[in-house]
């Protein structure tokens, strides 16, 4: 680096450093603009290529059914029908964190626009916020969307005593998620051709752990520890709690302690992310492998 | 007007199904050892045994453990879910096999203008790759009913029916890598999703079927719909080949021997209609230079 800094003529590098000097304002206002940035195209892409749109409800709608169809031929109880439902919305947004956050950064990489961010004046930490912003704004949608089908097509039925509650929880729960992405995006981004099946192993499994379909309870001891390492199973288990109330013995905590979970997770995984990032650059970029395609 | 058409006017050497037998077998051969490197030597072998069981049993302890919302869980149940949950590896795979394949050389391998230009011909080289995808699915499912077995899945008595088991695995292989070529003839031809479209008939299919649920718990046209899948024939074998009891509703009041000709009937319409989509798909993405198309999806 010395003597790369030694070849910068000496009126060159003050210009540099007076450029790139940022007030805390300033760099704010460019990390903002950043995130808003990166999350549009997350939004607004799904007007413009409605295939998107399309596959994004298509296979949760069909794996609801599949789970819907199920529980009737057993003759359970409808108020699991609404919890199936609820769980499909959930899970569009775990969906979500897996391919569009822990797989972006490398899926970014093999297409080539990982240079573009790499060389771009700002950091992968604004471009992943905005990532997660994005996706979870345009999942919103699918949401609302899938929660509305299976409302229609299977009759299932809510009981919202405390909506604030319900969004808080859904909020925690969606942020937790993504700042498990943003973690999970550094690993992915140093894995080869074996980051596919990864994807596919935080799929069903992790669905099975975080007691997305079923309750965690049942689950015994893999459940509580489940509880606390993955958004999910804290998020599930608090929304059915909310929106379901006949289900509430089904809990496997108190919807408070599973609030403060979630918020713990949001830090740690935040924080974890961060650093994560921040050093697979610095190491992709020493060892010059950060741009190279897996495959 | 007819005789003016690029697809009369092309040499019949020269295509997806060009070349002899000899030559065909060579080549599904050679694809079906590069598929496996390709599918098999992504991760070490232990960690490549542990996917393989963790993944099909994740899938497996979802469908129980929902299932065990209604009450305890009895041993029919589980054998119908094992079965139905098993089979469907090997359909997935297979039905995803071909056009995941063919969009893989050509978008992620960026291979598949190579293929073309040697004298393979693109039929036995999708069929190969499709068959080792299969195969390892294959695999999963063994375990996925070595487990059930353990669950206390009901066996038939006096053992599993062999020689049912191997003809309706064979031709329900047949179907199913059948229809998945057919899918990525027509997947070759789409810019956008390409990739998404064999997952959602996989997802169709596996929803329409009676995989994990009786048929007769869908509404009466999807079940007509259902009940005139080969899967759904090719899974109800398997089940009385295994398990020695029928599915309740229509599917049930089958004969054996009805059950094996319906599938052997469908599959044949299959092979008879397959190598000609697929011929077609493929002159015309050659045709329209999708074979050299990068999608960036």
């Amino acid at each position: 680096m010395s003597s790369i800094h030694a070849r910068i003529p000496a009126d060159l590098a003050a210009t540099i450093r007076k450029e790139t000097n940022w007030s805390l304002s300033h760099r704010l206002r460019h990390g903002a603009q950043s995130v808003l940035a990166r999350a549009y195209p997350r939004v607004f892409g799904m007007i413009r290529e409605p295939s998107w749109l399309f596959f994004d409800l298509v296979f949760p709608i069909l794996g609801m059914c599949s789970f819907v169809f199920l529980l009737r031929s057993r003759g359970v109880d409808d108020a699991w029908v609404s919890a199936t439902i609820l769980a499909s919305a959930l899970l569009t947004f775990w969906t979500s964190v897996i391919w569009m956050m822990a797989g972006q950064f490398r899926w970014e990489r093999d297409s080539g626009n990982l240079t573009l961010y790499i060389t771009a004046p700002v950091g992968l930490g604004p471009i992943t916020l905005g990532m997660a912003v994005g996706g979870a704004l345009g999942m919103a949608f699918r949401a609302v969307v899938i929660i509305t089908a299976g409302t229609v097509a299977f009759g299932a039925t809510y009981e919202i005593r405390e909506p604030a509650l319900l969004a808080l929880t859904l909020l925690l729960g969606v942020a937790a998620m993504y700042a498990l992405g943003a973690c999970l995006a550094a690993f992915f981004l140093i894995s080869g051709r074996e980051a596919d099946h990864l994807g596919d192993l935080l799929n069903e499994p992790m669905q099975l752990l975080g007691g997305v379909f079923a309750p965690i309870r049942s689950l015994g001891l893999v459940g509580m520890v489940a509880i606390g390492v993955l958004p999910l199973a804290p998020a599930a288990d608090a929304l059915r709690q909310i929106a379901i109330p006949q289900l509430a013995v089904s809990g496997l905590l108190p919807v408070n302690i599973e609030l403060l979970i979630l918020v713990v997770m949001v830090v740690v995984f935040s924080i974890g992310s961060r650093y994560a990032l921040r050093y697979i650059e610095r190491v992709g970029r020493a060892g010059g492998k950060l741009l190279t395609r897996a495959d | 007007m007819q005789t003016d058409s690029p697809y009369t006017r092309r040499p019949t050497s020269f295509g997806p199904l060009r070349g002899s037998a000899a030559d065909a077998v060579r080549s599904l051969v050679a694809s079906a050892r590069l598929a496996w490197a390709i599918e098999g030597n992504w991760a070490e072998p232990f960690y490549l045994a542990v996917y393989l069981v963790i993944r099909p049993l994740a899938f497996l302890g979802l469908f129980l453990a929902v299932l065990s919302i209604g009450g305890s869980l009895n041993p029919a149940s589980i054998g119908f879910v094992v079965v139905g949950q098993a089979v469907f590896q090997i359909v997935g795979a297979a039905l995803q096999g071909p056009t995941h394949a063919l969009l893989d050389d050509r978008e992620r391998y960026r291979t598949i203008r190579y293929i073309f230009a040697t004298p393979s011909s693109l039929l036995p080289v999708s069929v190969g790759r499709a068959l080792v995808k299969a195969a390892i699915a294959g695999i999963s499912a063994a375990i996925v009913i070595g487990v059930g077995a353990i669950l206390g899945m009901p066996l038939r008595s006096g053992g599993i029916d062999l020689i049912l088991l191997t003809v309706v695995m064979l031709l329900g292989l047949l179907s199913i890598v059948g229809i998945g070529i057919a899918l990525g003839a027509v997947c070759v031809q789409l810019r956008n999703d390409a990739w998404g479209y064999p997952q959602a008939v996989a997802g169709s299919v596996f929803l329409l079927c009676g995989a994990i649920f009786p048929l007769d718990t869908l509404p009466a046209p999807l079940q007509a719909l259902g009940a005139a899948l080969p899967i759904t024939w090719w899974i109800e074998g398997v089940r009385r080949a295994i398990l020695g009891t029928t599915s309740p509703g229509l599917l049930g009041t089958l004969a054996t021997g009805e059950l094996l000709l319906a599938l052997l009937v469908g599959t044949l319409v299959i092979l008879a209609v397959t190598p000609r989509l697929f011929k077609l798909g493929i002159d015309r993405a050659r045709d329209k230079g999708y074979l050299d198309r990068n999608t960036a999806s």
